[in-house]
C-alpha cells in the first residue's frame, strides 16, 4: 500500500519567540516491510540552521534552531511510503514459544539482536509498573501460553477494558495514573500495553507513526482529519517484532506507517523543542494520510 | 588523653585507637612511625594554649573565608561551616606514589568503560558487563550516545574515595567520575594550615598541590575544539542553591575562570556563546561542576529546566568541549566496582591495581548466594546511585527488618548492591576535651596530564567520629584535615600566577560580564541603599517610641506612614487616633522589624543583602564581601536574643547604618570603576532618590506650613542635620529643608545629586556612544534632572509648592521606569525556557 503523508505542526505564539531549538522526529523509518521513496521536512520560517542525525535507536531525527524571532513556525513532514503486507507474524521465532521460553531467551543470550530487544525491557522515563499493572497482565499470560497468544489476548483486554477518551489524559499523564482511570489515547494505551508486556521480562518498544483511517461508508475521506498514531512492537525472537495496536485491538498491517520507535513517547515525540518568549501559544497538528492509487506507485518509480 | 597536657609527643600516646583498625601514627609496638615523627616534633614546640589558640584561628580564617557548603540558605543556620582539624595526615611519598599507579590504572579503565558504554558497547556483548548495568540503568542517557572526543579520554579529572584497610592496604570506597567535588576545599584546607602553623610546614617538606591544578588548566586548553591561542573557559555551576558553590567561585577565581550558571550561556548556530553586557562572546571550554543530567533542557527534558537548550548538539558537533564529557557519571554508581576486575584483565591484560572495596551485584545468582550466606555483615546499597545514595547497615536492623529487606532485593536484585563493611585507619583528632582517634576518609584527586593522569599530591581528609560507614559526600563527617605528602628532597615550587619575567598585556576591562551578573549587582546596589533607608526610619519611629511625651503624635504618625508605604508596618496602625495605638504600636514594633516574612520589611531586605552578595561574591573584594555578610549576620543575630525591645531596636539600627557606611567606603574606595561597580551604583541612586522622593511627597507639603516636628524628623531621616545647623541654626524652615533634600548639589543625599550621577552613569552605559539619539534610559533620567533643575527658589517657598510636589512624583514614577527599562534592555537577556509539547491524538 502506497501512501502519501502530510503532517503539519504550527506554533503561533502571542508575542515573538525570540530562540527556539526544536527536534523532529518526522521522517518516516525504512525497515523491512516499510520503503521511504521520499521524505521533505519544510520549516518556515527559514531556521538558523538545521541538521539531520540519526539517533540511538537509529531514527532519523532533524534538530533545527532559530537565532531571530518568530511568531508564527510551520513544520511540515510530506512522506511518500509503501507500507508491505508481513504477514501475521506467527512464524516468528518465539511466537509460538511459551512466553517464559521468551523472557529466558532475554535474559540469558547475548547475541546482538536480542541483547538490542533486552534493552525494551526495562522501566524507562514514562513507562514503569505496579503490582496491579502485573497482575493484570499476568491473566493473559498464564504458564505456558504461548507468547502470540498472550499479546492477543492482552491487545484485546485493553481495547475493551479501557476508554478512549482525549480529555482524560494530558501529554504528561503518569502511566500509572492512565491505567487507574482506565482511560485515555493512544500514546497511553501503548504505554500502558508496554508496561505490561515488561513486567513480564518481554521486549515491548513504543512505535510513533500514522494510521490509515477509512471514511463512513458513502462519505469523503476528510484531508487534514487524521492525527498521529502511537502503538507498540514485542519482540518475538530472530529480528522480528511483532507491531500490536491496543487503541484499535488488530495486529498492525498495511494500515500502520511507522515513523520511528523508542522506549516510550519520551524518545521520539513527533515535534519537541524549548523556546524562550512567545507568551501564549497555540500549537495545531493536522496529518492527512492519502492512499495512493497503484499506479502512483509505477509512476513515481518510474 | 587529659585536657592539662600538651599535644605533647615525647613518650605518651597521643590517643588510642581501637585494636580492629589501622593506626596511622604508631607501629603495633607503640613506636612512631618514621615520617609521623618529624610532625610530632613540630608539634611538640607549641604550647597548649597556642594550639588553641592557632585551632581557633583556622576556624575564623574559614568562617571568614565563608568556606560552608551553601553559601547562603533560605532558613537562617543551614549553612554549615567547614571544620578543620590542625593535625594533618602524613603519607611518605613512596606510599603515595603506589596510589598513583593503582589510581592511575583505574581512571584509564574508568574511561574505557565509559567510552565502550556510550560507544559500540562490546563489553556488554563480550559478557563482561551485564546488560542490566546499562540497559536497566536510569543513569544511562542515551543523549550521550557518542559523544565523547575520540583522542582525549571523557574523563580528565577524577575523584576516589579511600579507605585504609585493618591491614593497611587502601581501598577504593567509591569512584567520583561525573563532576568530582573536593578539590577546592583540599586547597583551602593547605592554604589555612600552612598558614597557622607555619613553622611545621616550613620544618617539614611537604609536596605543594598548585601543580596539580596547573595540570588540570593545560589538560582543560588541549580540549579546545579549535586551534585557539587563548581558548575561553567558563566553569558551570548549578548555582548558589548548590552545597559545593563556595568551591566553585574558589575554584573559578582560582583558575581564572569565569563563572557561570546555565542562564549566562546560549547556543547559536551549534556554538555556546557567554551573554555578556556587550553582547555574546564566543566558549570553547566548559569546564562542567553541574549534574550532566542537567544539561540540555532540549534532548534531557524537564530535569533540565536550568540548562542550556541546545548545548548537547554544539558539543556533538564539536564546537565547544564540556569537561566531563557528559556521560562520565554512570560509572561512579558502586555497581561498577564488582566488575573492574574482569574488565582490567580483559582490556589491559593486567589485574586491577588498586582494589575496591568488596562489592557484589544482587543481580548476579552466583553473588547474590554469597550476600545470603554473609548477610549480617553486609551493607546494602541501591546499585545505580552516583553518589552512593541510601545506606543500609544490615547488622543495625532487627531480625524481622532484615528479612524484610532480603525479600525487597529479591523482588528487584538487579538495582542492589552489598559491599563489606571497612573499618577506616585511626588518626588523633583535636578536640575540645582533648585529643581523640577519628577514622580517615581520603578523598584522592586524578587530573589528566597529556596521555597519562596525576594525583593530587594531598587530598581532602575527612573524620568520621566512629568505625561506620560514613556517607561519602565532601560534607559528611566530623571536621576535616589538610593532608601532607612528604617529599622527597626538594620541594618544588609551583604557582598559578604567571612567570615573572614577561610583561602582561594591559588591559581596562575584562571583557567577560555576564548579564545575570549586572542583574545582580543592580539588585545588591538597591538593597543596601534600601537597607540603610529603612534603618533610618525605624530608628527614628523607635527612639519617638521610647522616649517621653515631648513627642508629637505627628511624628510618629508620619514615619509610621513612611514605615507602612514600604510595607515595614501594617497600615492599621496608620490610621488617625494613633495615640491610644501607640502602647500597641511599641509593642508590635520591634517583632516587625526582626520579621524576615514580612516582604520588603528590614530583616527581609537584610537576607537580600547576603543572598545577593553570595550571587556575585566573585565581583566583590573578599573585604566587601566579608563587611556584608558580617553587617548581616550582626542584624540576624539581635532576633535571637529574648529582650526585643525598643531599645534593641534602636541598638541593632545603629549598628546597621554604621555597618552598612563601611560597606559603601569599602565599594567606594577600592571597587573597580568597571561596569560592575557602574551597576551597584546605578541601583544604589534609583533606590535612593526612588526612596527620598517618597518619603518627601509622605510628609504631605501641600499645605500652607509644614510643622517643625515633621521637618524635625525629614532632617534627621536624610541625614542633613549637620549641615542644617551649620547654615541656619535651629530655626526650621521648609524652603531650607526642601533645598537641602532636593536641589542642593553640595549634599551627596539630595535628589539632584543622585540623580546627576544616573546621568552620568546611564551616559556610559555599553551601547550608549553609538546610538543616534537618546536611548529611553538616558530620556527617561534627563527628565527627572529636568523637573529637579528647574525648581526656583520661589517654587521651594510657595504658600502651596505645587511645583515641588510635580518634580517629586515625576522622580518617583521616573525612578521606577528606570529600573524597568534598565532591567528590560541590559538584565534580563534570558526568559525562563519553556518546552513545546506536541501531542498526539490516536485515531480510535
Amino acid at each position: 500500500m502506497k501512501y502519501r503523508v502530510m503532517h503539519k505542526t504550527s506554533y503561533t505564539g502571542r508575542e515573538a519567540v525570540s530562540i527556539g531549538h526544536n527536534q523532529a522526529w518526522l521522517e518516516p523509518r525504512s525497515i523491512s516491510g516499510q520503503q521511504v521513496e521520499s521524505f521533505s521536512l519544510r520549516i518556515e520560517p527559514e531556521p538558523s540552521i538545521r541538521s539531520r542525525q540519526t539517533d540511538y535507536f537509529g531514527n532519523s531525527v532533524t534538530l533545527f534552531s532559530f537565532n531571530e524571532g518568530y511568531q508564527k513556525l510551520d513544520v511540515t513532514a510530506t512522506s511518500f511510503v509503501t507500507v508491505l503486507d508481513q504477514g501475521s507474524g506467527a512464524n516468528a521465532p518465539l511466537a509460538g514459544q511459551p512466553w517464559e521460553s521468551a523472557a529466558e531467551l532475554l535474559r540469558t543470550h547475548r547475541e546482538e539482536s536480542i541483547l538490542r530487544a533486552y534493552e525494551f525491557v526495562f522501566s524507562s522515563p514514562r513507562v514503569n509498573w505496579n503490582a496491579e499493572m502485573k497482575a493484570y497482565a499476568v491473566q493473559s499470560f498464564p504458564t505456558g501460553r504461548c507468547l502470540l497468544d498472550g499479546v492477543r489476548e492482552l491487545t484485546q483486554r485493553i481495547h475493551t477494558d479501557f476508554a478512549y477518551d482525549p480529555r482524560a489524559t494530558t501529554v504528561t499523564t503518569p502511566v500509572q495514573d492512565a491505567f487507574r482511570i482506565r482511560r485515555g489515547v493512544c500514546q497511553d494505551f501503548a504505554h500502558i500495553e508496554i508496561a505490561m508486556l515488561r513486567s513480564l521480562g518481554l521486549a515491548a518498544r513504543y512505535v510513533s507513526g500514522y494510521l490509515r483511517t477509512y471514511p463512513p461508508e458513502g462519505q469523503p475521506r476528510l484531508v487534514g482529519a487524521d492525527a498521529s498514531h502511537a502503538w507498540l512492537s514485542v519482540y518475538c525472537g530472530g529480528e522480528i517484532w511483532i507491531d500490536v495496536d491496543p487503541t484499535n485491538n488488530k495486529f498492525a498491517s498495511t494500515d500502520h506507517i511507522t515513523l520511528a520507535w523508542g522506549r516510550d513517547y519520551s524518545d521520539v515525540p513527533p515535534l519537541s523543542g524549548v523556546f524562550i518568549g512567545g507568551g501564549q501559544h497555540r500549537l495545531t497538528v493536522s496529518v492527512d494520510v492519502l492512499p495512493l492509487p497503484s499506479k502512483d506507485v509505477i509512476r513515481s518509480k518510474s | 588523653m587529659s585536657t592539662g597536657t600538651t599535644p605533647d609527643t615525647g613518650s605518651a600516646r597521643l590517643f588510642q585507637c581501637p585494636d580492629t583498625v589501622f593506626d596511622e601514627v604508631y607501629e603495633a609496638d607503640g613506636r612512631v612511625r618514621a615520617h609521623w615523627q618529624r610532625l610530632l616534633h613540630a608539634f611538640r614546640q607549641l604550647s597548649q594554649n597556642e594550639f588553641l589558640r592557632r585551632n581557633e584561628q583556622a576556624d575564623r580564617t574559614l568562617r571568614e573565608n565563608g568556606v560552608n557548603f551553601h553559601a547562603f540558605a533560605d532558613t537562617a543556620g543551614a549553612a554549615r561551616p567547614w571544620r578543620l582539624d590542625l593535625f594533618p595526615l602524613v603519607i611518605p611519598s613512596i606510599e603515595w606514589a603506589q596510589v598513583e599507579t593503582g589510581l592511575a590504572q583505574r581512571a584509564r579503565l574508568l574511561n574505557a568503560i565509559i567510552r565502550d558504554i556510550y560507544g559500540p558497547q562490546n563489553l556488554v556483548r563480550e559478557g563482561l558487563l551485564p546488560p542490566e548495568l546499562v540497559f536497566g540503568n536510569p543513569e544511562f542517557m542515551r543523549a550521550f550516545w557518542q559523544l565523547q572526543p575520540t583522542e582525549l579520554n571523557p574523563m580528565f579529572l577524577y575523584a576516589a574515595e579511600l579507605a585504609r584497610s585493618p591491614n593497611g592496604q587502601w581501598l577504593v570506597m567509591a569512584d567520583r567520575s561525573e563532576a568530582p567535588a573536593g578539590p577546592g576545599f583540599a586547597l583551602e584546607n593547605r592554604i589555612v594550615s600552612s598558614r597557622t602553623i607555619p613553622s611545621a610546614f616550613k620544618q617539614i617538606p611537604v609536596e605543594r598541590i598548585a601543580a596539580f591544578f596547573v595540570h588540570l588548566q593545560n589538560s582543560l586548553r588541549r580540549r579546545a575544539p579549535r586551534n585557539s591561542e587563548n581558548p575561553r573557559t567558563v566553569l558551570l555551576t548549578h548555582g548558589p542553591t548548590h552545597r559545593y558553590y563556595f568551591e566553585d567561585v574558589y575554584l573559578a577565581r582560582y583558575l581564572g575562570y569565569t563563572l557561570v550558571e546555565g542562564a549566562d550561556l546560549a547556543v547559536r548556530n551549534d556554538c555556546v556563546f557567554l551573554k555578556t553586557l556587550s553582547g555574546l562572546l564566543p566558549v570553547d571550554i566548559i569546564l562542567c561542576r553541574s549534574a550532566e543530567s542537567g544539561l540540555d533542557p532540549l534532548e534531557l527534558g524537564a530535569n533540565a529546566a536550568f540548562g542550556v537548550p541546545g548545548l548537547l548538539n554544539a558539543v556533538r558537533t564539536g564546537n565547544v568541549a564540556i569537561a566531563n564529557t557528559p556521560g562520565c557519571g554512570i560509572v561512579g554508581a558502586p555497581v561498577f566496582m564488582a566488575f573492574f576486575p574482569q574488565i582490567c584483565e580483559h582490556l589491559f591484560g593486567e589485574p586491577l591495581q588498586m582494589p575496591s572495596i568488596p562489592t557484589w551485584w544482587c543481580g548476579d545468582p552466583n553473588s547474590m548466594a554469597q550476600v545470603r550466606d554473609r548477610f549480617d555483615t553486609l551493607v546494602i546499597k541501591p546499585a545505580f546511585q552516583k553518589s552512593g545514595g541510601e545506606e543500609i547497615i544490615v547488622s543495625d536492623l532487627t531480625k524481622s527488618d532484615r528479612e524484610a529487606l532480603l525479600n525487597r532485593i529479591q523482588t528487584q536484585p538487579w538495582i542492589f548492591v552489598a559491599q563489606e563493611k571497612i573499618a577506616r585507619s585511626g588518626v588523633p583528632v583535636w578536640h575540645e576535651s582533648g585529643i581523640r582517634c577519628g577514622h580517615v576518609a581520603v578523598r584522592a584527586f586524578m587530573v589528566e596530564d597529556e596521555s597519562h593522569f596525576r594525583l593530587m599530591p594531598g587530598g581532602l581528609i575527612r573524620i568520621a567520629p566512629d568505625t561506620g560507614p560514613m556517607q561519602l559526600s565532601v560534607s559528611a563527617g566530623d571536621g576535616s584535615k589538610d593532608m601532607w605528602v612528604l617529599a622527597e628532597g626538594k620541594v618544588d615550587k609551583v604557582t598559578l600566577l604567571a612567570p615573572g619575567d614577561q610583561p602582561a598585556e594591559l588591559r581596562r576591562t575584562s571583557a567577560l560580564f555576564p548579564s545575570r551578573v549586572a542583574d545582580n549587582l543592580f539588585w545588591l546596589g538597591r538593597t543596601i541603599d534600601r537597607c540603610d533607608f529603612l534603618s533610618r526610619v525605624i530608628r527614628s519611629l523607635a527612639e519617638r517610641l521610647l522616649g517621653d511625651s515631648s513627642v508629637e503624635p505627628l511624628e510618629v504618625r508620619f514615619l509610621a506612614r513612611v514605615l507602612s508605604e514600604q510595607g515595614q508596618l501594617e497600615p492599621g496602625f496608620v490610621v488617625d487616633g494613633l495615640e491610644s495605638q501607640l502602647p500597641a504600636l511599641a509593642d508590635a514594633f520591634p517583632l516587625a522589624v526582626f520579621d524576615s516574612s514580612e516582604v520588603g520589611g528590614l530583616a527581609n531586605s537584610v537576607s537580600e543583602l547576603t543572598r545577593l552578595s553570595s550571587l556575585v561574591r566573585d565581583w566583590l573584594s573578599p573585604d566587601t564581601w566579608q563587611r556584608i555578610h558580617h553587617t548581616a549576620e550582626a542584624f540576624q543575630i539581635s532576633p535571637t536574643h529574648e529582650w526585643n525591645d525598643l531599645a534593641d531596636v534602636v541598638l541593632t539600627t545603629n549598628r546597621l547604618i554604621g555597618n552598612l557606611a563601611s560597606v559603601s567606603g569599602l565599594i567606594s574606595d577600592g571597587m573597580n570603576r568597571g561596569p560592575s561597580w557602574r551597576f551597584l551604583e546605578l541601583g544604589r541612586s534609583i533606590e535612593r532618590a526612588g526612596a527620598t522622593a517618597r518619603l518627601l511627597l509622605t510628609a504631605d507639603l501641600k499645605g500652607p506650613t509644614s510643622s517643625p516636628a515633621i521637618l524635625k524628623t525629614l532632617v534627621e531621616v536624610l541625614d542633613v542635620q549637620m549641615t542644617y545647623r551649620f547654615r541656619y541654626r535651629d530655626q526650621l524652615q521648609r524652603n531650607a529643608v526642601l533645598d537641602l533634600a532636593i536641589t542642593d548639589e553640595t549634599n551627596p543625599r539630595s535628589l539632584v545629586f543622585q540623580i546627576e550621577r544616573l546621568v552620568s552613569h546611564v551616559d556610559r552605559l555599553p551601547g550608549a556612544e553609538t546610538r543616534p539619539l537618546r536611548s529611553e534610559d538616558m530620556r527617561l533620567v534627563m527628565h527627572c534632572a529636568h523637573a529637579v533643575r528647574m525648581l526656583t527658589t520661589e517654587d521651594l517657598a510657595a504658600q502651596v509648592p505645587r511645583n515641588v510636589v510635580n518634580a517629586l512624583r515625576s522622580v518617583e514614577e521616573g525612578m521606577a521606569s528606570l529600573s524597568n527599562t534598565l532591567t528590560r534592555k541590559y538584565l534580563v537577556h534570558s526568559g525562563t525556557p519553556r518546552q513545546i509539547t506536541d501531542f498526539i491524538g490516536g485515531a480510535p
